[in-house]
């Protein structure tokens, strides 16, 4: 475990684009967490008023409830972590290099760990981060700071790393399959941001939606969550409707199974065939 | 005698082709295996298999008397065809991720980057270095936990001869120090020159083994010529030990019968007052047996 995770680190740390990617995303993460006072404020210039509340008394960053906000937001740029993980794999598929690491002394199972394990870990990365994130934003602008509210509602932590980990395995499944790293990016940004999306909405609300709308929360990569309600839409509760208060069973059995059954597909992949 | 590698029955079938077919060979410590066959015969196939990147049709092979795979491969130093490393980085950085893979130390990246000749360019990005520095890389990575077997797949292959003489000495210089080598090519006369055993492989099949110096020695024929090779010629054929002779490209070719050696002619010249400006034993190489080999069958 610790030689394929190791592994991974050393063919990454000196490779510029990882960099720029795991930049990127982490500041994407930190402009989500702290845009919200900025996005309010413009709320509020352009005159916008909730029933004659001022938007920039919404209280977004009130622990809990940032924890949820925030994890709602995060995954909505995870794919540039699920490009890390694709060009990860594409390099070793186009340098040769795989075959010529299995040749070095290293099983194919260990070469899948190395990059499961790249998954989890650059999860672990982005979670911790955005906790920070949420951590620093809720010390300032929270109307409440006890331990109580803080440590409350973590879960949506829990959330936003399955739907991560469950998003790169899918990455990398179709990284093993198509092989060519600008192919794979493509197809991950029309399928999953537009494609899927679409046809979801179609099953959900065509006139049939009857007999086709439970269709919708299965599909495979499932980018936006209020489709599958891993983590439902946070902001309702500020017109005072009910909102997910942790983790709901369906979803996130579901995510899970398509975890499994991804890298049940990557496994036979890289099994079954010779390695050119 | 130790057994490195042992083959049995391994077969490979791409669809409808069989590229190796019920192969089996036995490598013991200290030789210098070479395979030979012309392109296409199965030799790089058969590499992968014992290699675990080629998932064989049928058959099998044992490393080390039946060690882990894995861990065997660690201890062989391998060179493919083409050199594979990752182009965005450093010939160091690329020798830790071999090092890290096969268990060894940093230590000595340094040390096997002079050997080759690359200690000057080790903080140039791979994709800067030319076809030749890359093969050298890639014998660098190969060296660097003092493999006792290493595998060399046409090593030279789309070499310049400067490239090639580079190659062939560092080839020459690691068989020198016992290991125990498996080497694939086309090249005979490379193979000659460092082989102490070899097979020869066509369409997959093992046509035949052995050791190389018992096919090489010398052959009945002796090339002779003097001042007069017409009158030379005359002369030669009435000498017993003459079985057929002939006048060809300036020089008299003389098969000689069972027990006459050259000595035998130049002694016949030397009382016949001929004398003799070259007389040159002509030896058998791995080439012509090759393709002798590959003409019986």
């Amino acid at each position: 475990m610790v030689k394929a995770l190791t592994l991974e680190w050393l063919k990454l740390r000196n490779y510029r684009v990882f960099w720029v990617l795991l930049g990127l995303y982490l500041f994407s993460l930190l402009a989500i967490s702290s845009g919200g006072v900025f996005f309010l404020e413009f709320l509020k210039s352009k005159g916008a008023d909730f029933n004659g509340i001022d938007p920039t008394i919404i209280p977004i960053y009130d622990f809990p409830d940032v924890w949820h906000n925030i994890t709602f937001l995060g995954t909505y740029v995870k794919i540039l972590v699920a490009f890390i993980v694709v060009i990860s794999i594409t390099n070793d598929l186009s340098f040769n290099t795989m075959r010529q690491n299995i040749i070095d002394g290293i099983s194919k199972k260990e070469f899948i760990t190395s990059k499961i394990l790249l998954i989890l870990a650059l999860g672990l990365v982005s979670s911790v981060f955005l906790f920070i994130c949420g951590f620093g934003v809720g010390s300032i602008y929270s109307h409440v700071f006890e331990a109580k509210f803080i440590f409350a509602d973590l879960e949506f932590f829990f959330l936003y790393y399955l739907d991560m980990v469950k998003y790169c395995c899918f990455a990398l499944m179709m990284a093993i399959i198509i092989r060519k790293t600008g192919f794979v990016i493509v197809f991950l940004m029309i399928y999953s941001l537009i494609l899927e999306p679409v046809v979801g909405s179609i099953l959900k609300y065509s006139p049939l939606k009857d007999n086709t709308a439970w269709i919708e929360p299965l599909l495979p990569s499932s980018y936006y969550n209020m489709t599958t309600g891993l983590i439902e839409v946070p902001f309702t509760k500020y017109f005072l409707q009910e909102v997910q208060s942790g983790i709901l069973w369906q979803p996130t059995l579901i995510a899970l199974a398509w975890t499994g059954i991804f890298i049940g597909i990557i496994v036979w992949r890289l099994n079954r065939k010779d390695i050119k | 005698m130790n057994k490195i590698l042992e083959i049995n029955g391994l077969s490979k079938k791409y669809g409808r082709i069989q590229a190796v077919n019920n192969l089996n060979l036995t490598i013991t410590s200290g030789q210098v295996y070479g395979i030979l066959g012309p392109n296409g015969s199965g030799k790089t196939t058969t590499l992968g298999m014992i290699l675990d990147v080629v998932a064989p049709t049928d058959g099998g092979y044992q490393w080390f008397g039946g060690e882990d795979p894995v861990k065997s491969r660690q201890k062989i130093g391998s060179i493919l065809e083409t050199p594979c490393f990752y182009n965005y980085m450093t010939a160091v950085q690329n020798l830790r991720v071999a090092a890290h893979i096969k268990e060894c130390s940093f230590d000595r990246i340094d040390e096997v980057l002079k050997q080759v000749n690359l200690y000057e360019r080790r903080n140039d990005p791979f994709k800067t270095y030319s076809l030749g520095m890359k093969q050298r890389l890639s014998i660098a990575a190969a060296l660097l936990n003092d493999p006792p077997v290493m595998i060399l797949d046409e090593p030279t292959n789309g070499l310049d001869p400067q490239g090639i003489a580079e190659v062939r000495d560092i080839i020459k210089n690691i068989a020198r120090q016992g290991k125990t080598i498996i080497f694939a090519s086309h090249l005979l006369d490379e193979v000659q020159k460092v082989c102490t055993h070899f097979c020869i492989l066509r369409k997959g099949v093992k046509l035949h083994d052995g050791k190389v110096e018992d096919i090489l020695g010398e052959t009945n024929i002796v090339e002779i010529s003097g001042d007069d090779n017409a009158q030379l010629l005359k002369s030669i054929e009435t000498f017993k030990g003459t079985k057929s002779a002939l006048h060809e490209n300036g020089s008299v070719k003389v098969e000689l019968e069972e027990n006459f050696t050259s000595a035998d002619i130049n002694q016949y010249c030397f009382e016949n007052d001929i004398t003799l400006k070259k007389l040159l034993p002509q030896t058998k190489s791995l080439e012509q047996e090759f393709l002798k080999i590959l003409d019986e069958n």
